[in-house]
C-alpha cells in the first residue's frame, strides 16, 4: 500500500507515524513517574504529625463535652514530650496515651508496626461471660449455625439464639429460618455478649422481625464546622418492619443479654431494642461505643480512628458510655461459677421466661 | 389561514433551495485516549494531598449548525477519567473514577490567517466517585455537579511541507450549577437513613470551580486524521468545610476518522476552521 504512494505521502505518514509513536512513548513514561512533591523528610516530622493528629481528633471528636476533656490542654502537655529527634515508636507511645485520655473504645492509631486500642471500658469489668461454659453446658456442642447466629431450642420451649458480632452481614433468608425454627417457643434469647459491633444495618435487619409499625429507634448527630460543639440536629432512625413474606417474632417476651463487652453496634441495638414493649436487657452494663467512627490519615502514612457522630437514643440520650439493663434484670457471673458450668445471666433469663415477672406484663 | 399557509411553503421551499446549495456539514468525530499525572486532596476521606497517574479516554462530536452554518457550531463532548494514587507515605490508596458529559453551541468567526475563534455556552454534568480503601464509615467522596457552562477556543490551520494541519486550544468551564456535598462530618450513613437536606448547594465560581483546557495538534492524511494533545483538567469545590481540589495534566492521542476535510478535494464546512 505504501509502495504505491507518491514518495511524498509515504513521508508524510512516516512522520505522523513518528510523532504518534513519540507521545506514546511520553504518555506511558509519564504515567509511570507520576509523583508527589511532599519532601520526605516533612512526612516524618514528629511534630507535623503530633500536631496533625490534635488538629484531626479537636475538629471531628464528638464526645469532648460530654466527657469533660479540655483537648487543647492535654495536646499542650502532651506536645512537650516530643523532641524533633524523636522516634517514631516513640512518637506513636505519646500519641497513643494522648488518644487513650479520650476513654474510648472507637479510637485507633494504626502505624505499621502496631495498633493503638483503648481497652479498659470493658477491661476494669467483670466479663460475665464464657463461650466454652454456654457451648458446653447450656447448648451441649449441638446447635445449629447460620449467618454468623448459633441457635437452638432450649429447655424444649425457650429459642436461643447467639450472635457474636455484627461485622457479619446476617441475611434475611437465614433470618426466616431461624425464626421458623425457633416458631413454637414462647419466649426468645437474644444473646450478644462480648459482640464488638460491626455494621448497623444488621440491626434494622433483626429489628424489624420484631416490630409491627415503624417506629423511631434513635437519633444520630454530626458536626457542621470543626468548632467545638456545633452539631446538627438529631435526625431519627426509624425502624421498619419486615416485609410481609417474612418470618417475624411479635408478642412474645423477648430478653437480650449483654455484658460489658457489648460494643459499638451491639451497644446500639440495645438502646433499640430496650425500647420495645416485650424486651428486656438481661446481664451488665453495656461498654458504650454510641459514636459512629470517621477515619483518617497522618502524613507519615498512620490511620487515625475516632468517634464522630453521635448516635444517642429514642430520647435523643447519648449512649456512649452503655446501656443499663432492664429494672431488675441486671445480673453478673462469677467467674467461679462459669467455670463451674453456670452462667447466671443465661439462668436468670431461662427464669424469667419460665415464670415472667408479673410486672413486665409480658 | 390561506394567507399564513402560503408563505410557509414558500420559506421552507427557500430553505431547502438554500440547504442544496450549501457545502456538506459533516460530524467531525474526535475520539481519544488520555494518560498523565492527577493529585486529589478531597478533606472529607483526608486531610492529605493523593497523587498517582489517570487514565481517560474522550470523545468529541461537532457540526456546523444547520440554521447557520457559517457562524454557528454544535458540540457533544463525553470524557471519562479512572485515576489511582497513593498518599505521601504511600501506603495507602485512592481510587477515582469521574465523566462529564457537555452539549453546547457556539458562535464562530473566522478571522484571516486562517484562525477561528469560537465562543459559546453549554449544558454541563459532570459526576465523579473518590475512594479511598483505607477509610472505614467515610470511604468514599462523590462530586456532582450540573451546570451551565462557557466555551471558546481558538485555533489555526497551517501546513507542515504537505500535510494540512491544525492546532487549537478550547478552554470549558462552568460558570453556575448544582453541586453535592455533605455536611461537615455527615455520614453517608445518614444520608442513607435519608437525611438529604442541604446536599445540593448552588455552585458558582466563588465556591465550585471547574476548567478543561485542551491544545491539541490534527494531522490531517486525507481518510483519517491523527490529534495529539495536552489537557489539564481542574475540579475544585468548597462547602461545609470541606475541600474537593482534583488536578489532571494528561498527553492524549486521538483519531479522527474520515479526516477533518483540509486534504480532500470537495470542500466541506467544518466546525474546526
Amino acid at each position: 500500500m505504501i509502495s504505491a504512494m507518491k514518495p511524498s505521502v509515504a513521508k508524510f505518514h512516516g512522520i505522523c507515524r513518528r510523532i504518534v509513536t513519540a507521545v506514546a512513548a511520553i504518555i506511558v513514561a509519564l504515567s509511570f513517574t507520576a509523583c508527589n512533591n511532599e519532601p520526605e523528610t516533612s512526612i516524618k516530622d514528629p511534630y507535623y504529625n503530633f500536631d496533625m493528629l490534635t488538629r484531626i481528633v479537636g475538629d471531628h471528636y464528638c464526645f469532648f463535652e460530654q466527657k469533660d476533656i479540655d483537648w487543647p490542654k492535654l495536646c499542650a502537655e502532651y506536645r512537650q514530650r516530643i523532641k524533633p529527634e524523636t522516634k517514631q515508636v516513640e512518637l506513636f507511645t505519646i500519641m497513643a496515651e494522648l488518644l487513650n485520655e479520650l476513654k474510648d473504645g472507637h479510637v485507633n492509631l494504626s502505624s505499621p508496626f502496631t495498633t493503638s486500642y483503648y481497652r479498659k471500658w470493658w477491661s476494669d469489668y467483670p466479663q460475665d461471660f464464657n463461650l466454652r461454659t454456654l457451648q458446653e453446658y447450656y447448648l451441649k456442642f449441638n446447635y445449629f449455625s447460620t449467618s454468623g447466629m448459633s441457635y437452638k431450642m432450649l429447655n424444649g420451649d425457650v429459642g436461643y439464639v447467639y450472635f457474636p458480632s455484627f461485622s457479619t452481614t446476617v441475611s434475611e433468608s437465614a433470618l426466616d429460618y431461624v425464626l421458623a425454627i425457633l416458631a413454637d417457643s414462647k419466649g426468645l434469647i437474644i444473646d450478644i455478649r462480648n459482640n464488638g459491633g460491626g455494621m448497623l444495618t444488621n440491626i434494622n435487619t433483626f429489628v424489624g422481625r420484631f416490630i409491627d409499625k415503624e417506629f423511631t429507634g434513635g437519633y444520630i448527630h454530626h458536626k457542621l464546622s470543626p468548632a467545638p460543639n456545633d452539631f446538627s440536629a438529631g435526625y431519627p432512625v426509624v425502624y421498619k418492619p419486615c416485609d410481609k413474606e417474612r418470618k417475624q417474632y411479635l408478642d412474645r417476651p423477648i430478653l437480650v443479654l449483654t455484658n460489658r463487652s457489648c460494643f459499638s453496634a451491639a451497644n446500639d441495638f440495645t438502646s433499640v431494642m430496650k425500647e420495645l414493649p416485650n424486651v428486656r436487657i438481661v446481664g451488665a452494663r453495656t461498654g458504650g461505643g454510641g459514636g459512629l467512627p470517621f477515619s483518617s490519615e497522618l502524613p507519615n502514612g498512620w490511620a487515625v480512628r475516632f468517634s464522630a457522630c453521635p448516635i444517642n437514643n429514642c430520647r435523643d440520650e447519648v449512649t456512649e458510655f452503655g446501656i443499663d439493663p432492664s429494672p431488675g434484670c441486671e445480673v453478673h457471673c462469677t467467674p467461679q461459677e462459669l467455670a463451674a458450668g453456670k452462667d447466671a445471666i443465661l439462668d436468670f433469663a431461662l427464669r424469667l421466661l419460665q415464670n415472667p415477672n408479673p410486672q413486665y406484663s409480658y | 389561514m390561506r394567507r399564513l399557509f402560503l408563505p410557509a411553503i414558500a420559506m421552507v421551499c427557500l430553505t431547502s433551495g438554500m440547504a442544496a446549495d450549501e457545502l456538506p456539514r459533516p460530524v467531525v468525530q474526535q475520539y481519544r485516549l488520555e494518560s498523565g499525572a492527577t493529585d486529589v486532596t478531597a478533606t472529607y476521606l483526608s486531610p492529605l494531598r493523593y497523587s498517582g497517574s489517570v487514565l481517560g479516554a474522550s470523545g468529541t462530536w461537532s457540526k456546523a449548525f444547520n440554521h447557520a452554518p457559517e457562524s454557528t457550531v454544535m458540540r457533544f463532548e463525553a470524557n471519562s477519567e479512572l485515576r489511582d494514587m497513593l498518599n505521601p507515605a504511600k501506603n495507602a490508596q485512592m481510587i477515582g473514577l469521574d465523566g462529564n458529559f457537555t452539549w453546547g453551541m457556539e458562535w464562530r468567526k473566522r478571522l484571516p490567517y486562517a484562525l477561528q475563534v469560537t465562543a459559546g455556552g453549554s449544558a454541563d454534568i459532570y459526576g465523579g466517585i473518590l475512594y479511598l480503601t483505607r477509610n472505614g464509615n467515610n470511604p468514599v467522596s462523590i462530586n456532582a455537579y450540573p451546570a451551565v457552562a462557557a466555551d471558546a477556543s481558538l485555533s489555526w490551520r497551517f501546513n507542515i511541507g504537505k500535510l494540512p494541519c491544525l492546532v487549537y486550544n478550547r478552554v470549558h468551564t462552568p460558570v453556575a450549577g448544582a453541586f453535592f456535598s455533605p455536611q461537615y462530618g455527615e455520614t453517608y450513613y445518614e444520608i442513607y437513613l435519608g437525611n438529604h437536606s442541604g446536599l445540593a448547594r448552588f455552585g458558582w465560581w466563588g465556591n465550585s470551580f471547574r476548567i478543561d483546557n485542551r491544545t491539541a495538534l490534527i494531522l490531517d492524511c486525507t481518510n483519517v486524521a491523527w490529534e495529539i494533545g495536552y489537557t489539564y483538567r481542574h475540579y475544585n469545590a468548597t462547602a461545609s468545610y470541606l475541600t474537593t481540589n482534583i488536578n489532571s495534566h494528561l498527553l492524549s492521542i486521538g483519531v479522527i476518522p474520515h479526516g477533518i476535510g483540509l486534504k480532500k478535494r470537495a470542500q466541506i464546512n467544518s466546525p474546526l476552521y
